[in-house]
């Protein structure tokens, strides 16, 4: 889905470079450089606490760097207030009051980027329509189903078109119908020429959305590139997903000592591998697991994809 | 321009919680109700009654003295029972009506009714003078029937009847009191104790337990919502300041008006009032900022809350006054911006006090809010980064 010209690499809306930030004497993100071109729609995957939300919390102005910097559209977040009208931040939790009608917080975050009358008016309007809210505007959010605040928490976000929109997993807890539409918003938005820049620890969801995909595990971006790049690391790779009761760990053990397996890691009662021709070693595989005790449920051979990408560059599945 | 945004965001909300509203404006006018009500008898004073065979003339100073407002009448069958419950403080003051009062009254003799109250004991003086003033007025009946009797017609009786009926007729020389020059240290009674001393302590108990919608606030994700936002932190710090200075001014500007309107309270010099109702404002705003940077949890807030404004509100003399406890006390007390407020008020309901005469309270009230403001200014700063 890479639309990114050429140019657009070379004047880009938001450029990070090598931000470092510690909590402590943990460090929650390690020299992490990445930018996003005009109408780009970026991905950061990773697991929970990989250090995705630390990284657009910088982006946002929220945290200050450690070291490193970001420009946006040519000026510095730090220094420049102002430019904060260039981003649009929609949190990870629902941030909306919960006794005021969706007008009202509409209005409310408007004012504080500074629209007013009509203009306020009109903003409001666009951001209900574009998220669906429009009939249940003079409601009290509190009266609002979990997707419903999902998509008002994004309209918020959107008041004051912004040129970079920044959303932190907005799709965890909703119910599929809404992640669907939350999606499909996302592209739209994309294609609506603002950037997207968005966090999720869902594979399907970076490889449906983003434009590119950067990932990241324990503070630091290990691979970025579009969907097709990335895989490319892999080459003819496959990947095995074997689901199981029994002793994972000591399958997953098991599995590695097979020729043609190249990594092997448990999550969510799978054992997950990749191996050079996946047809070719699942016997081997299914052998393997007899020998432990294990009993299969479900096995599985697919292409390559960013999970298998993950699990190839950090030798971990994906946590839940 | 964006802290007053988050001003009347914050003030929609507090008017969309009914439970907020009732201890802001209902709790504290009850509370005014009631003590008001029940302080009103600091200044009545219960009288034993013992007669031993007075006759008519006894029975109409007893009525007399059950009419007074401020005597509390009780019949004891003897004087040993009425000198026991003297002693015993369940009444002020004694009288004793002696037997064949209404003869010797009629044969113009003079009558001894015996009060009996300690020299020592001021409360029983007072009493027993109440009591003084009424047998007096019956005595001047008593008199007056007499004089017609003696220089003009109709027997004791007769005349006695018509004295009666004439004395509320003939011009009274109306007796005010006024306090001049007073030094009183407490309140004046009634509505004038409860009012002042329930804005005092309601302010800002009801400023600790709403430092609960900054903790929300926080939780919700909308501090760091407007943070993202082209707007500064102090900005978002003053906007939370103002909501607080406001919601504390406007129950405290309620409580004034339904102590006057409604219970007739006189809150003294207006601009004095004026001054301390916005200086006890920023107290209780500032208050609330504080409360709701230092504690963790809403519920904190809301029930720690509360529980500190009332012991600072006993210790500040709000619940009673701190010139019956000792120094000690009183000194402790002063640590507290509520015996300020409170010696503020009756300074200006008592002593007929003037703007100048609290400034030295309205500077340390106004010490006491820029302080609390400091902390919770630097306590948020941290918070909201």
């Amino acid at each position: 889905m890479a639309h990114e010209p050429a140019a657009a690499r070379s004047d880009p809306l938001l450029r990070c470079n090598s931000l470092v930030k510690w909590f402590g004497d943990r460090v929650a993100v390690d020299d992490v450089s990445f930018g996003l071109a005009r109408g780009e729609i970026y991905g950061l995957l990773g697991p929970n606490g990989a250090g995705k939300t630390t990284t657009i919390k910088m982006v946002c102005g929220l945290l200050q760097p450690d070291s490193g910097s970001i420009m946006l559209d040519g000026r510095s977040t730090k220094e420049d207030l102002a430019a904060r009208s260039l981003v649009g931040y929609v949190p990870q939790d629902v941030a909306l009051y919960p006794d005021l009608t969706a007008s009202e917080n509409l209005s409310f975050l408007g004012r504080l980027y500074r629209l007013s009358g009509g203009l306020l008016e009109e903003r409001i309007k666009e951001a209900l329509e574009l998220t669906d809210l429009t009939e249940r505007r003079h409601d009290r959010v509190d009266s609002y189903s979990g997707g419903m605040k999902r998509r008002l928490n994004i309209a918020a976000g959107l008041l004051h078109h912004p040129k970079l929109l920044v959303l932190d997993e907005p799709t965890v807890g909703v119910d599929p119908q809404s992640r669907h539409a939350i999606l499909e918003r996302v592209r739209s938005f994309g294609i609506g020429g603002v950037s997207v820049l968005y966090t999720t620890h869902y594979m399907e969801e970076a490889e449906r959305v983003c434009d590119r995909v950067g990932i990241i595990d324990h503070g630091r971006l290990i691979a970025e590139g579009t969907r097709r790049e990335l895989v490319a690391h892999l080459g003819e790779r496959d990947r095995i997903d074997l689901a199981a009761t029994g002793d994972l760990q000591r399958v997953a053990a098991e599995c590695r000592a097979i020729q043609g397996v190249v990594e092997a890691a448990v999550a969510d009662d799978s054992v997950h591998l990749i191996a050079d021709d996946g047809r070719h070693v699942l016997p081997a595989v299914l052998e393997a697991a007899n020998r432990t005790g294990a009993s299969v449920n479900s096995v599985e051979v697919k292409e390559a994809d960013l999970e298998a990408v993950f699990l190839h560059l950090t030798g971990t599945a994906l946590r839940e | 321009m964006s802290a007053l945004t988050i001003l009347s965001v914050g003030l929609r909300r507090i008017m969309r919680d009914r439970t907020a509203l009732f201890f802001m404006i209902v709790l504290p006018i009850a509370v005014i109700l009631i003590i008001g009500a029940t302080v009103r008898g600091f200044s009545t004073f219960r009288v034993g009654v013992v007669n031993e065979g007075a006759g008519p003339s006894g029975t109409q100073l007893v009525s007399a003295m059950q009419r007074a407002p401020d005597l509390d009448v009780r019949m004891y069958p003897t004087a040993t029972a009425a000198a026991t419950a003297v002693a015993r403080s369940e009444i002020s003051t004694a009288v004793i009506l002696p037997a064949n009062m209404d003869s010797d009254l009629r044969d113009g003799k003079t009558v001894a009714v015996a009060v009996m109250a300690e020299p020592a004991n001021s409360t029983q003086q007072a009493a027993a003078q109440e009591v003084e003033s009424v047998v007096t007025d019956v005595g001047g009946r008593v008199q007056a029937a007499l004089f017609t009797r003696i220089h003009v017609t109709g027997s004791y009786q007769q005349n006695l009847v018509r004295a009666t009926e004439i004395q509320p007729k003939v011009a009274q020389v109306d007796v005010q009191q006024a306090r001049v020059d007073s030094h009183s240290n407490t309140l004046p009674e009634g509505f004038s104790y409860s009012a002042p001393t329930m804005l005092v302590l309601f302010v800002f108990l009801n400023a600790l337990a709403g430092g609960a919608t900054i903790i929300e606030t926080r939780r919700l994700g909308m501090y760091e919502r407007m943070a993202t936002t082209p707007i500064h932190t102090r900005t978002i710090i003053a906007g939370e300041a103002l909501t607080y200075f406001c919601v504390a001014l406007v129950q405290a500007v309620l409580i004034v008006l339904v102590a006057a309107l409604i219970f007739g309270v006189s809150w003294g010099s207006p601009l004095a009032a004026i001054a301390l109702v916005l200086a006890w404002a920023m107290v209780g705003g500032a208050a609330g900022m504080l409360s709701g940077s230092l504690f963790r949890t809403p519920e904190q807030a809301s029930s720690i809350g509360p529980a500190i404004g009332i012991a600072l509100a006993m210790l500040g003399g709000c619940m009673w006054p701190l010139s019956i406890v000792s120094q000690t006390m009183r000194d402790i007390g002063h640590a507290t911006p509520q015996a300020w407020a409170v010696d503020a008020w009756t300074d200006l309901l008592s002593r007929g006090g003037t703007i100048v005469s609290i400034l030295p309270q309205l500077a340390v009230l106004v010490t006491f809010a820029v302080g609390f403001l400091a902390i919770a200014t630097s306590r948020m700063r941290r918070l909201l980064r």
